[in-house]
């Protein structure tokens, strides 16, 4: 049953597929850099994305789901799955502490606790808290990494009192499109656990964003596929729209 | 030649704008109702085995298939206007035995293969009804209420479907208005109003409560015994049947009747309810003008007499009637997840309930003594009572999460003479394999008469929309009462009614 847990929280898609606009011709601080990506990835009214989400298994087996995510500013999101067998399921992120799940074989909203947060997310390699997390700088500070010669690296610890499953995340950004190309994330006992590499940047309207984001656990060597089918801002999604009566309107 | 070309060329503007006008208008309302039609549902197959030969209605029957059926639900979401939407939820049921029990009846389909239809759901939803906050419901719907866990008591509106044991959340669709106001982010608001009453389903081992137990010679094992509270009473009836050879008795008619309310508005049903939120609570009051969906009995006669037609044997004719008395329940539900407490997720759900007085009546004609003109005992007091339920849970790892919850007063409990009983319920899940493979294992146990159900399952997704079931259900207790004499003696899950236990595989296509 706790599958359902699964559905919420979508942040890291968001934060993982964006770019950012072009750098300073002087280099700018870390928390600059943070603020700027934090921009590109919520800077918007509101947000719309179809996706596949590919698992693969060590063994090469793979198996997809869909679904959608509407968002509002930086703190609202509204998950939908639209295949498999846990079509219908959808999640209604508040704020990370405000999070609703509608579970169609119970035909019931219920409020996600927060220890159900470190769940996967559908089996991937991206947890509850991951996809429930929207906002990067209302949760980290940032501080200065290497630099290469086309791409910063900043690493992104969390703000004291905030509860996150990561001790750290490294990130990578290229110079010139701002586009965070990796990230490497570390828990609380300092091993590297999740890596993320975003691929094939894409013109949606107006607007770039990566198409491909691989997420892969370098213990395991399991990894999860995401492909963004379509990607749509500012087209006047309400507020009414994240809200409990939302979830279970028409259920 | 010209002439001839030229009525070609007409001909065909005109086949295209005939075409035009055609399809045009078709193509535009097929992509308009494309946006506004979602279809989904589900088949799924459900085949059990019976794992044991000494929970029937004789001793021995068993190790048989149960049940071999076959689900189709076809579930659409309609939009046709903006703030509108449209449920319809139908399902077809193939039950997968012959019923065709002679000659005259194997040519019938319906007879080999039987099947019903069902209508889960069909309402419409209206957003910003009248006031932009407020959310109209008309239809056939059930609702869901409370915050635990499938043990729910302040969940009263719809009545149970108890037709399959292994699924506690089932229940009957009824035709209700339901009004939603939404007057703040922290508070909604409900009211719903049902007109029409409709009893639980209950599952076929529920007659077995009210059976008379025979051997394999057809000889009396034991009578059904009425709720008397005065045990002298439930003696002098024994001895009724007990004073006669036990083999020597004709059951021919027995029989329970169910009462039900009339259809006036005065015995309709209505419940409110306010929901708050606040931080980490979410808060729930709620008020229910409601009748009880399990039947109570509230009458019964019993007559022992020589038989006409069978010379030196006895008939027996018991019949008895069951109601569904009023209740009105004042219910409070919370959840609750603790961040000083590592997160614990809490729910809790209390019913304060305040019933019908139910007097239970038995008449024993000219020769039952003591009964001869009949007795009456309080069977269900006006007092009020509790039935509630608290519960903890908590993800461990990525991979295991529990859930434990004490319930006072099972779904069929109306502090009748059996009485409000106590339990303990346990649930383990574990997920491996990218959540292909679950395991879960549940566990009931009657707290005061010790019985239990221990619920096993291993789910399989063999492919994303694919599920494969695999488990039991088995029930532990005692079939026959401590005291045979007191109606409360009997155990909760080791009494024949509660059912059989059984293994099973079942399979599912989601789409």
């Amino acid at each position: 049953m706790r599958r359902f847990w699964a559905g919420f929280g979508i942040g890291f898609l968001f934060c993982t597929l964006t770019l950012l606009p072009p750098a300073a011709a002087e280099g700018p601080g870390p928390q600059e850099i943070l603020e700027r990506m934090e921009k590109t990835i919520n800077g918007f009214d509101d947000q719309e994305m179809d996706l596949r989400l590919t698992i693969v298994d060590v063994d090469g087996s793979k198996k997809s789901y869909e679904f959608t995510i509407w968002q509002k500013g930086d703190q609202k999101r509204l998950i939908k799955f639209t295949s498999g067998e846990i079509k219908g399921m959808a999640t209604l992120v508040q704020d990370r502490n405000n999070v609703y799940v509608y579970l169609p074989g119970f035909k019931k909203v219920r409020r996600v606790a927060a220890h159900n947060m470190n769940q996967s997310f559908a089996g991937s390699d991206f947890s509850n808290d991951d996809m429930a997390t929207v906002s990067w700088t209302k949760i980290y500070t940032a501080s200065p990494g290497k630099e290469e010669a086309d791409a910063w690296w900043i690493t992104a610890t969390p703000k004291p009192g905030e509860q996150v499953e990561y001790s750290k995340v490294d990130l990578k950004l290229d110079k010139k499109t701002g586009t965070q190309q990796r990230a490497v994330y570390f828990n609380k006992a300092g091993e590297k656990v999740k890596t993320f590499d975003n691929t094939n940047l894409t013109d949606w309207n107006g607007v770039p964003r990566a198409k491909n984001v691989v997420v892969a656990d370098p213990r395991t060597g399991h990894r999860t596929e995401m492909e963004v089918k379509s990607f749509k801002v500012n087209q006047g999604l309400k507020d009414d729209m994240f809200t409990v009566r939302e979830l279970q309107w028409g259920k | 030649m010209r002439k001839r070309v030229d009525h070609e060329v007409r001909r065909r503007i005109s086949q295209t704008i005939v075409a035009l006008w055609v399809f045009l208008p078709v193509q535009t309302w097929a992509g308009e109702w494309t946006e506004k039609v979602k279809f989904s549902g589900f088949a799924s197959g459900d085949v059990r085995f019976d794992i044991e030969d000494y929970r029937g209605l004789t001793p021995g029957d068993g190790y048989t298939f149960s049940m071999n059926r076959n689900d189709l639900d076809l579930r659409l979401e309609i939009a046709p206007a903006d703030r509108v939407n449209v449920v319809i939820d139908t399902r077809l049921r193939y039950f997968g035995f012959n019923k065709a029990d002679d000659l005259v009846t194997l040519p019938a389909r319906d007879r080999v293969d039987p099947f019903d239809v069902r209508l889960d759901e069909a309402f419409v939803g209206v957003r910003g009804f009248v006031w932009k906050n407020m959310d109209l419901k008309v239809g056939r719907m059930a609702q869901q209420w409370g915050a635990a866990d499938m043990f729910n008591p302040t969940d009263n509106l719809n009545a149970r479907d108890f037709t399959d044991p292994l699924d506690y959340t089932a229940k009957v669709p009824n035709q209700m208005i339901e009004i939603d106001l939404y007057p703040a982010d922290w508070l909604s608001l409900t009211a719903v109003w049902v007109p029409v009453f409709k009893p639980s389903q209950l599952p076929a081992s529920a007659a077995l409560g009210f059976a008379v137990e025979r051997d394999r010679n057809g000889c009396l094992l034991r009578a059904p015994v009425p709720p008397l509270r005065d045990r002298d009473d439930a003696e002098a009836l024994s001895d009724l049947f007990s004073a006669t050879d036990p083999c020597a008795l004709n059951f021919a008619n027995t029989s329970v009747r169910t009462v039900y309310p009339d259809n006036g508005l005065g015995d309709s049903q209505a419940a409110l309810r306010a929901k708050v939120k606040a931080g980490d609570l979410d808060l729930s009051l709620s008020y229910c003008y409601g009748r009880f969906t399990f039947p109570i009995a509230y009458d019964a006669y019993a007559d022992v007499a020589p038989s006409a037609t069978r010379p030196g044997t006895m008939d027996v004719t018991y019949a008895a009637e069951v109601m569904y008395p009023r209740m009105q329940v004042a219910g409070l539900d919370m959840s609750y997840s603790a961040p000083w407490l590592f997160d614990i997720g809490f729910v809790g759900e209390i019913a304060l309930i305040f019933p019908e007085e139910v007097v239970f009546g038995l008449r024993v004609p000219a020769g039952g003594g003591r009964f001869a003109k009949g007795i009456s005992t309080v069977n269900v007091p006006s007092d009020p009572f509790i039935k509630a339920t608290a519960g903890v849970d908590y993800t461990f790892t990525r991979w295991l999460y529990m859930n434990a919850m004490y319930v006072r007063g099972f779904f069929d409990e109306f502090n009748d003479l059996y009485g409000i009983h106590n339990y303990v319920v346990l649930t383990a899940e574990m997920k491996f394999f990218e959540d292909e493979l679950h395991l879960r294992l549940s566990g009931i146990l009657n707290a005061d008469d010790m019985s239990s159900v221990v619920y096993p399952q291993a789910t399989w997704v063999v492919v994303p929309s694919v599920e494969l079931v695999l488990g039991a259900f088995v029930f532990g207790g005692d079939t026959s009462p401590s005291d045979p004499l007191d109606y409360a003696a009997r155990e909760k899950f080791g009494q024949k009614a509660a059912g059989r236990s059984v293994a099973f595989l079942k399979t599912k296509v989601t789409w």
